[in-house]
């Protein structure tokens, strides 16, 4: 579909039409469709430049999208549009608001896009890299010496930016373009850098010096900055690569006609790294005769080295108008580096030499081939002070100071030096046998030094005494560990702010970092600052519920990687002050419910907690979740709630039961409450109430007597079952006829209402009747008389209650309930031993009697 | 790992022995693969090493191998030549040059130093438009046929680690250098821009 559009793309008509539709695909989750889109932005912009100012913000979106793919991507594209942007904008003389806003953005672009030279990811470096180095080229004036590509003719450059624009300000872009240069020299002298950003920047910079000689002198320092200090880190392959690429590089300049001034430097640099003279004289643009020979009579003093007055010809021209410190430095010391004094420092520093030869050492070194003669010394004279103002040393630092010092320890310095640049250079120097009096040239082959680093101490005060490895950085000499308060302190702002940018990053659509960040970083380190989070997921926890989730899921991981031993203290507690939070928030309650159902894992401590809260019914209501949509550990959750139907507090208690209630009709879950509810009906066989039901442990036996409290406890859940299933009614009377005296009179108490709600049709009760086991009639009785109370007896009740008084139970009271349903003839054979019983029973008989619709034929049965 | 397939580029001097054979396997592994020469000239042995044979990138494999045929076959029979012809004809018609390729590469793998020093010139010397970065990975291989082969079937298994990776550019490093490790032999590279 995408590559139809980019037919499309080809009709210019056709473009606005379409316009909206591919946008809409930068939202897309494939990686390779953004990047689509971000090619499609890039072709669209420059057709029509209009179009910069609406598509200039989706740029910016996928700019900072979570793909390091796409966000290269769009680094290239703003390498081309900041260009495109610029030449469009200062083509008109005044602005539209539109177009002020979009330069604005694009201006806070390009410093992201710097700032990346920071990125974590290499190749996102390397892409802002070659992004700065366009903004440089783009930010700089062009010169007529300017080397510039066919292709990028066209191009703008600050030349054609009018000084008299009236939004875009030429001396700002200036400073713009110079600060981008710092920033990518600095970038390129970090020890850590890797090969890959160091080559991209090398690169860069050759670039650079051949599009925009007026930097030339800059860029040749950073490669002798470099090249006297290549990053450690560097493997030795590495190594190789980077000095090829060095090589290729400096040709380049070297080629470029503004490059005379520097010829001296370059071809120095280039016989160190190993290329023939010969070469790099037919690469040098003006025809000059050979300025270096390598000269068997290695170094010369200083009257010497007038001999070859052509070499030095060049010199006086290779003073760039400023002098920077290190070109001062740089000729305080050459007068100094006599063949006693170097010898000296070599001898010297050989001391610091370690016994093996190190591998990078073997891989870099080449013979220098031109020792001894003035360019070699003004060489090494630049090398020692590049690093000796790396040191923060010499004269050019700070004149007077470092003059002092020098004097004391120019002979010192020296020998560092004189060192230096053999082993730094991996040139040792190469002595042709015969020559006592260059001890110097002789020793250093045979002790290869280690890397450039050590040799930078060229501080004289601390060459002495210390170690020449100074210039090795270690993290722990130069950080100082913070106080324990500090660190909390910092820690806790930290927290804080990523806190409080939630909309901030809302909008840049990073949010889900920013909820995996604090996670993280709260369950990892003590401390105040989990309360804080939670305090502010609380405040709105329909928003942030996400980051409620992924702090707990965190903390229940810490509680899983530590297992065995890991407890879940800290995960409780998390999610206790969550739950209990929202519980006092009225408007935010319904947040609690999936907050507890989502959670793998919930103690019974925090079950047992959900319920007790005032608000019992969404306590409830949750566990009721937790019981639906958690089934391995269902009967966890379902214990929780079935404890709860015994409950004192008759509101919790209702609340569970009708819940239980519900939960019976479940076929998986009705077993288990079943069990539970006769599991405590048989309870009530015991002559105490056992322990358990005062919530104690249920070891230890309580010798209190049975009271109507702790009957009802026993029969609660019982009896709300027994209307849903009535067979139950059959251990009622088992379990009753074992019980004491007390307890029987609190179950007919109790009985009242689910037998009312069973109904006299109940086959289960009718059953209950007919067979009505010994010591149950009083309840079957109590049953009956229930039953009978409002309604009239049914005909199969009243059967069933005849078969009983006949053929097994001869007890004339079970007539009573039903007396109205029976025939006249048994009544009245009835009616001599009813009279028989006490007054009060008899007085219900006639009451039933007189009560029900035949109540005149059975009128004169009184008086018969 | 990309999203889209590495775009491979293979060279080696003549786009006859190491880039083909590395180009013949990669193809088979599924890679979108392309090899090149970046000579002046193509260089086939000829009877004694000062006598080489010596065509121009216009001839193809198929005219080489008739032309070998004709002046000794037994020779470039038993030495191999022949043979490897035959290979290269099925995969493509004739050689390529690097110097005269725009198409545009992830990566380029160059069979030895020389080559790799030719293939930055030119890259280097290239105007720069799109700023998209290609690596360029040195493999050095001698060139006879079991080298050749040795050496295929490490850049097949070096283009397939990087086309593994989530994020090439960022681990690329580290990559080569585990293979510097395993394979005791080191690896020049460098990234250039198109």
């Amino acid at each position: 579909i995408l590559k139809q559009k980019l037919i499309i793309n080809k009709d210019p008509s056709l473009l606005d039409n379409f316009l909206d539709e591919i946008i809409a695909f930068q939202t897309d989750k494939s990686i390779e469709v953004k990047k689509f889109v971000i090619g499609f932005i890039e072709e669209a912009c420059k057709r029509d430049n209009e179009l910069l100012v609406r598509l200039i913000a989706n740029l910016n979106m996928l700019l900072k999208d979570e793909s390091v793919n796409v966000v290269k991507k769009a680094i290239l594209t703003l390498t081309q549009l900041y260009k495109v942007t610029l030449q469009w904008l200062v083509s008109s003389k005044t602005l539209s608001e539109m177009q002020e806003a979009c330069w604005d953005l694009i201006t806070q672009m390009k410093g992201e896009v710097l700032a990346l030279l920071d990125s974590d990811n290499d190749g996102v470096r390397t892409h802002s890299i070659k992004f700065t180095e366009s903004l440089i080229i783009t930010l700089s004036p062009r010169t007529p010496d300017s080397d510039v590509p066919k292709r990028q003719e066209a191009d703008i450059s600050l030349d054609k930016v009018p000084k008299d624009h009236s939004y875009i300000h030429y001396g700002t872009l200036c400073e713009e373009g110079k600060s981008a240069l710092e920033k990518l020299l600095k970038f390129m002298v970090h020890p850590a850098i890797s090969s890959i950003n160091l080559t991209t920047a090398l690169g860069s910079l050759a670039t650079i010096a051949r599009q925009r000689p007026m930097f030339m002198s800059e860029v040749v320092q950073a490669y002798e900055t470099l090249h006297a200090n290549l990053p450690p880190t560097l493997a030795k392959s590495q190594v190789s690569s980077v000095r090829k690429n060095l090589k290729l590089h400096l040709v380049a300049v070297l080629k470029h006609p503004c490059s005379v001034e520097f010829q001296g430097q370059i071809s120095t640099l280039l016989l160190d790294l190993g290329m023939p003279q010969t070469e790099i004289t037919r690469n040098t643009p003006v025809p000059r005769e050979p300025r270096k020979r390598p000269q068997p009579a290695l170094m010369e003093d200083d009257e010497d080295k007038e001999e070859p007055a052509p070499l030095a010809a060049p010199k006086p021209a290779a003073v760039p108008a400023v002098q920077s410190a290190l070109d001062l430095t740089a000729e305080f010391l050459h007068p100094l580096l006599t063949p006693e004094n170097v010898a000296n420092l070599v001898l010297i520093s050989m001391v610091y030499l370690p016994d093996v030869m190190p591998a990078s050492f073997q891989a870099t070194y080449t013979p220098v081939e031109s020792a001894g003669t003035d360019a070699q010394i003004k060489h090494l004279a630049r090398m020692m002070a590049t690093q000796m103002t790396a040191a923060g040393i010499g004269p050019g630092e700070h004149h007077k100071r470092a003059q002092e010092r020098l004097y004391n320890s120019t002979a010192k310095d020296i020998l560092i030096k004189r060192k230096v640049p053999a082993v730094i250079l991996g040139q040792a120097i190469s002595v042709v046998g015969g020559y006592s009096e260059k001890p110097s040239a002789t020793e250093p082959p045979a002790a290869p030094k280690r890397l450039p680093e050590p040799i930078l101490p060229s501080a004289p005060t601390k060459l002495m005494g210390a170690s020449g490895r100074k210039k090795v950085f270690r993290l722990s000499d130069v950080v100082q560990p913070l106080s324990d308060t500090q660190n909390e302190k910092l820690t806790s702002s930290a927290v804080k702010r990523i806190l409080h940018s939630e909309k901030a990053i809302a909008q840049s659509g990073m949010s889900h970092i920013r909820v995996k960040l604090l996670s993280r970083l709260v369950t990892q380190f003590e401390g105040m600052m989990k309360e804080d989070v939670l305090q502010f997921i609380l405040e709105d926890i329909r928003s942030r519920s996400d980051l409620a989730f992924s702090l707990l899921y965190q903390e229940y991981n810490t509680y899983l990687s530590q297992l065995p031993s890991g407890l879940l203290d800290s995960y409780d507690q998390c999610l206790f002050t969550l739950l209990s939070g929202l519980q006092e928030k009225p408007e935010q309650r319904d947040g609690c419910t999936p907050v507890a159902t989502s959670q793998p894992f919930l103690q019974h401590s925090v079950s047992h907690f959900l319920s007790f809260q005032s608000r019992v019914y969404l306590g409830m209501t949750t566990l009721k979740e937790l019981i639906v949509k958690r089934p391995s550990r269902q009967f966890q959750y379902l214990h929780v709630l079935l404890d709860l139907s015994s409950n004192e507090k008759e509101k919790v208690r209702t609340t569970a039961l009708a819940f239980l209630k519900r939960m019976y009709e479940k076929d998986q879950l009705r077993d288990y409450i079943e069990k539970f509810a006769l599991n405590y009906l048989q309870l009530l066989v015991h002559p105490n109430p056992p322990s358990l039901l005062f919530g104690a442990d249920k070891d230890t036996e309580v010798a209190a007597p049975w009271t109507e409290e702790t009957v009802r406890q026993c029969l609660f859940l019982y009896l709300s079952l027994l209307p849903l299933n009535h067979r139950l009614v059959h251990e009622l009377a088992s379990v009753y006829t074992e019980a004491i005296a007390d307890i029987k009179r609190s179950v007919l108490r109790a009985i009242e209402q689910p037998i009312r709600g069973m109904g006299m049709n109940s086959p289960e009760l009718l059953l209950l009747v007919e067979n009505c086991p010994k010591g149950a009639e009083t309840l079957v009785t109590r049953c009956l008389h229930i039953l009978t109370d409002k309604v009239p007896p049914s005909p199969e009740l009243v059967e069933r209650v005849r078969d009983l008084y006949h053929k097994r139970v001869p007890d004339v009271r079970f007539l009573i309930p039903v007396i109205n349903g029976l025939e006249k003839n048994e009544v009245i054979q009835a009616l001599p031993k009813l009279i028989k019983l006490n007054p009060i029973v008899v007085k219900e008989v006639f009451n039933r009697l007189l009560g029900t619709q035949h109540s005149k034929s059975y009128f004169y049965l009184i008086f018969a | 790992m990309p999203s889209h397939p590495l775009r491979v580029a293979v060279v080696c001097s003549s786009n006859q022995n190491r880039s083909m054979e590395a180009h013949s396997i990669l193809s088979k592994r599924g890679f979108e693969v392309r090899s090149f020469g970046t000579g002046s000239h193509v260089k086939l042995p000829g009877p004694a090493p000062d006598k080489p044979n010596v065509y121009d990138f216009k001839t193809t494999y198929e005219q080489m191998y008739n032309d070998l045929v004709r002046k000794d076959k037994e020779l470039y029979t038993q030495n191999g030549i022949l043979h490897m012809l035959d290979r290269n004809k099925r995969i493509k018609s004739k050689p390529e040059r690097f110097q005269l390729c725009k198409e545009k590469f992830d990566l380029v793998i160059t069979c030895e130093e020389r080559v790799y020093d030719q293939v930055l010139e030119d890259l280097n010397s290239r105007e720069q438009e799109t700023m998209q970065p290609v690596h360029v990975i040195n493999v050095d291989i001698q060139d006879n046929h079991e080298e050749a082969t040795l050496g295929a079937f490490l850049i097949c298994e070096l283009c397939q680690c990087i086309q593994h990776t989530d994020d090439m550019e960022n681990e690329i490093d580290e990559l080569l250098q585990e293979f510097e490790d395993k394979s005791n032999r080191p690896f020049l590279h460098t990234v250039c821009f198109y």
